[in-house]
């Protein structure tokens, strides 16, 4: 089953206690299966644009189309199960074991006991962590990485269309948050799940996305990919968003000499 | 004490009389003070001015606030539950805002964000996490409730009070210390057993 | 939650309430917050139980007016009441000497307003009264109420919540004797009101002409020289429409009162608040012929 297209057009979001929208007149096309990248400063408006999508912020102008179906006509509950959702703090639900955690939105979905316990053991392994040790952990016993490991693949368990993660590696370690990076790239990939990838590590969006939303006061600046972003920065908020840094300065040089 | 040894089985009955009173207005304030306090644990203002009326309620001296049922409702059991689940209101609305308010709010935005309902998410996460501050709240009202519940004694509710009370007024000493002896064994009981559930809800 | 559990837990709810409703068939004898009250009571409730009528006891209720509540609420069906409260601080009727003509004329009343019906009295007269010790009555020469009445300025009184608001009680004593005015007035509960006396916190107390600790404490009770307090003798009072439910109430008790006199009385009081035994015991020995 291959991602579901994500279409954003004019949409606009402010918060009850803000005059000021968080984000406007968004427009943004995501491909199936693509991945992309939300990028920008803090207050930017890329977590909120995040969770338009799955309706945790509700829009006040413009239209979220989901495969095709504008989402306003859809039972959010019933469309949240259907999409991935991971953020950094995890949120593991600490009364109940790794398993269960990982099973719950099948669970959610009336899967028999069987088939859960099948597709945990699957996604446990997909994470790197051996069931059998993993499956009756408690969330407070397992370390930074392994807990982000376990959201993943709970995000993941009811093999969504669609993938939606807000700074998921932001409170791991330099090692942890590169092996997470590279086994993300190649879940995802596999499954040709659409995923909206919300970081301010500039150097993460380059490594995963296919394309990159740069963001700023709550629109987005440019979309494109990373070679484009960084050859041909639309704006100096652009150019300097990816700026201090000997490693994109070279990328950039690559980019430029062919 | 020799009237505790003397007559232990009436004792025992009155102990047990107490228990029930204490019991049933025990879950009868929780009724109230479960939803009430779900309700009002996303609601700061009104969570605050709720709080001050239950606190104000539970510095009323307890024998005013009984005198005052007596006329309204009249003697026996009555007017002692209606004291009892009134003063119990404090102690757990309170706690059940505090362990509802103290849930992680990550597990709240990554439940709802999964797709649970609010009711799913209330049950599923909220509640079993609440658990442990709740069912401390009930432990400290449940000993507290004992203590309330003698003065029942006075009003014809029977229970361990009545032992007091008239062992108070035919000047017997011995009446007076089995019902306090007994009151104060059933408060520690009550205390042990919810310590143990508390332990058990507890999350991690 | 199962449906068996389920099933359970409802039972086990009702079953307060099953409790309150057959115990509604039982015959709630109350008494009022003082031992020769109880002592009473107990009598009545177990003469009922030998009869083989079910009873349930709402014993040391409180003053007359919470009996009395209680008896209309119904929330008890029969208790022991005295004429002369009745009388003066029910009916508030000025006293009537005889002890016959005023429990007539109470037993008409109770049965007009309020639809009591008072059964065959006692002979006891646990009337009201004014103890002292016998030291406080040698220094101030005190034998009876009047010479009290001038004393009062240099003495402490030690007294009861009714006292001060019966018609009969220290509002009676000023205006039949005059002067009654103490030095100070502290208000115990009844079940005190001999501690403040004996423990010289107090020189007068209210007493009862039956309280065991007449006996026990030798105290001297000052004579009523103006015949201030009327009899007090003790009667059940009973509901009418429990009566009616259960005739046999009366039978029984009216077998029962009239073998309730002075010296009984004062002996069942004292051994409950002296001899520490239980009023239920002390009750039982009097069914059972004993003294």
């Amino acid at each position: 089953m291959s991602g579901a297209a994500i279409h954003l057009s004019g949409v606009r979001a402010t918060y009850s206690n803000s005059t000021r929208p968080a984000i406007d007149a968004i427009d943004l096309d995501v491909q199936p299966g693509e991945f992309i990248a939300l990028v920008g400063p803090s207050g930017c408006g890329k977590s909120t644009l995040l969770r338009t999508i799955n309706r945790l912020v509700p829009i006040e102008a413009g239209r979220i189309e989901f495969d095709g179906t504008d989402i306003a006509g859809l039972d959010p509950v019933a469309m949240r199960r259907t999409i991935g959702y991971a953020i950094q703090a995890v949120g593991l639900f600490a009364h109940m074991d790794v398993a269960a955690n990982v099973g719950v939105v099948p669970s959610l979905l009336g899967w028999d006991r069987a088939a859960i316990d099948a597709r945990v053991d699957e996604m446990l392994e997909l994470a790197r962590l051996d069931p059998r040790q993993y499956r009756h952990r408690r969330p407070h016993e397992l370390s930074g990485g392994e807990a982000q490991r376990v959201g993943v693949a709970r995000a993941l368990a009811a093999r969504p269309r669609a993938l939606l993660m807000d700074e998921p590696f932001g409170a791991l370690d330099a090692i942890v948050r590169r092996e997470l990076q590279h086994e993300l790239h190649d879940i995802v990939r596999g499954a040709g799940t659409t995923t909206l990838f919300v970081t301010h590590d500039v150097n993460e969006s380059l490594l995963l996305a296919d394309r990159i939303a740069v963001m700023n006061a709550g629109r987005i600046e440019q979309c494109a990919t990373p070679l484009e972003v960084l050859a041909d920065p639309a704006n100096e908020h652009v150019r300097d968003l990816f700026a201090d840094d000997a490693a994109v300065a070279k990328l950039r040089e690559r980019a430029k000499h062919g | 004490m020799s009237y505790l040894f003397a007559h232990p089985l009436h004792v025992a009955a009155l102990g047990a009389a107490h228990l029930a009173l204490v019991a049933t207005a025990l879950a009868a304030a929780l009724a109230i003070a479960l939803p009430l306090g779900l309700v009002l644990a996303r609601r700061e203002h009104a969570s605050n001015l709720v709080l001050g009326v239950l606190g104000a309620i539970y510095t009323i001296p307890s024998l005013a606030l009984l005198a005052v049922l007596v006329e309204l409702i009249g003697l026996g059991s009555a007017p002692i539950f209606v004291a009892l689940v009134a003063y119990a209101q404090f102690v757990l609305v309170r706690n059940v805002i505090a362990g509802v308010r103290g849930v992680d709010p990550a597990q709240r935005d990554a439940a709802l964000g999964m797709g649970m309902s609010a009711v799913q998410r209330t049950w599923r996460v909220i509640v079993p996490q609440a658990l442990p501050v709740v069912v401390g709240g009930v432990r400290v009202a449940a000993v507290a409730m004992v203590a309330l519940a003698t003065l029942g004694g006075y009003v014809g509710a029977g229970g361990l009070g009545s032992l007091i009370f008239i062992g108070f007024t035919i000047h017997h000493t011995d009446e007076i210390v089995a019902g306090s002896v007994a009151a104060c064994a059933l408060a520690i009981a009550i205390d042990g057993s919810l310590r143990l559930l508390e332990r058990l809800v507890r999350v991690n | 939650m199962t449906i068996s559990r389920a099933r359970a837990l409802a039972l086990l709810a009702s079953l307060p309430i099953a409790t309150a409703c057959t115990a509604r068939n039982a015959i709630a004898v109350g008494s009022k917050n003082f031992t020769e009250s109880i002592v009473i009571a107990e009598i009545y409730a177990q003469a009922l139980e030998r009869a083989g009528l079910p009873v349930e006891r709402r014993l040391n209720l409180g003053s007359t007016q919470i009996a009395l509540a209680a008896m209309a609420r119904g929330d008890i069906d029969l208790y022991p009441e005295y004429t002369g409260t009745a009388l003066i601080d029910v009916l508030h009727h000025a006293p009537i000497r005889d002890a016959r003509a005023s429990y007539d004329y109470v037993r008409d009343e109770f049965k007009r307003r309020y639809d009591l019906v008072w059964l065959t009295p006692s002979p006891m007269n646990d009337s009201q009264g004014l103890a002292t010790t016998a030291a406080i009555a040698a220094r101030y020469h005190l034998r009876t109420l009047s010479q009290l009445a001038l004393a009062a300025p240099r003495l402490r009184l030690a007294t009861i919540p009714e006292f001060i608001s019966r018609p009969d009680g220290l509002p009676g004593l000023q205006r039949v004797y005059g002067g009654f005015r103490f030095k100070s007035v502290h208000v115990y509960d009844i079940a005190l009101k001999y501690q403040a006396l004996l423990t010289g916190n107090a020189d007068v107390a209210t007493a009862f002409t039956t309280d065991g600790a007449i006996v026990v404490d030798r105290l001297v009770v000052l004579e009523d020289d103006k015949h201030l307090w009327p009899a007090y003798n003790v009667a059940p009072v009973v509901r009418a429409a429990t009566l009616a439910r259960e005739p046999r109430i009366a039978r029984v008790l009216d077998e029962i009162s009239p073998r309730i006199n002075d010296e009984r009385a004062r002996m069942m009081n004292a051994a409950v608040e002296s001899r520490d035994r239980d009023p239920a015991d002390v009750a039982a020995d009097f069914l059972k012929g004993a003294a």
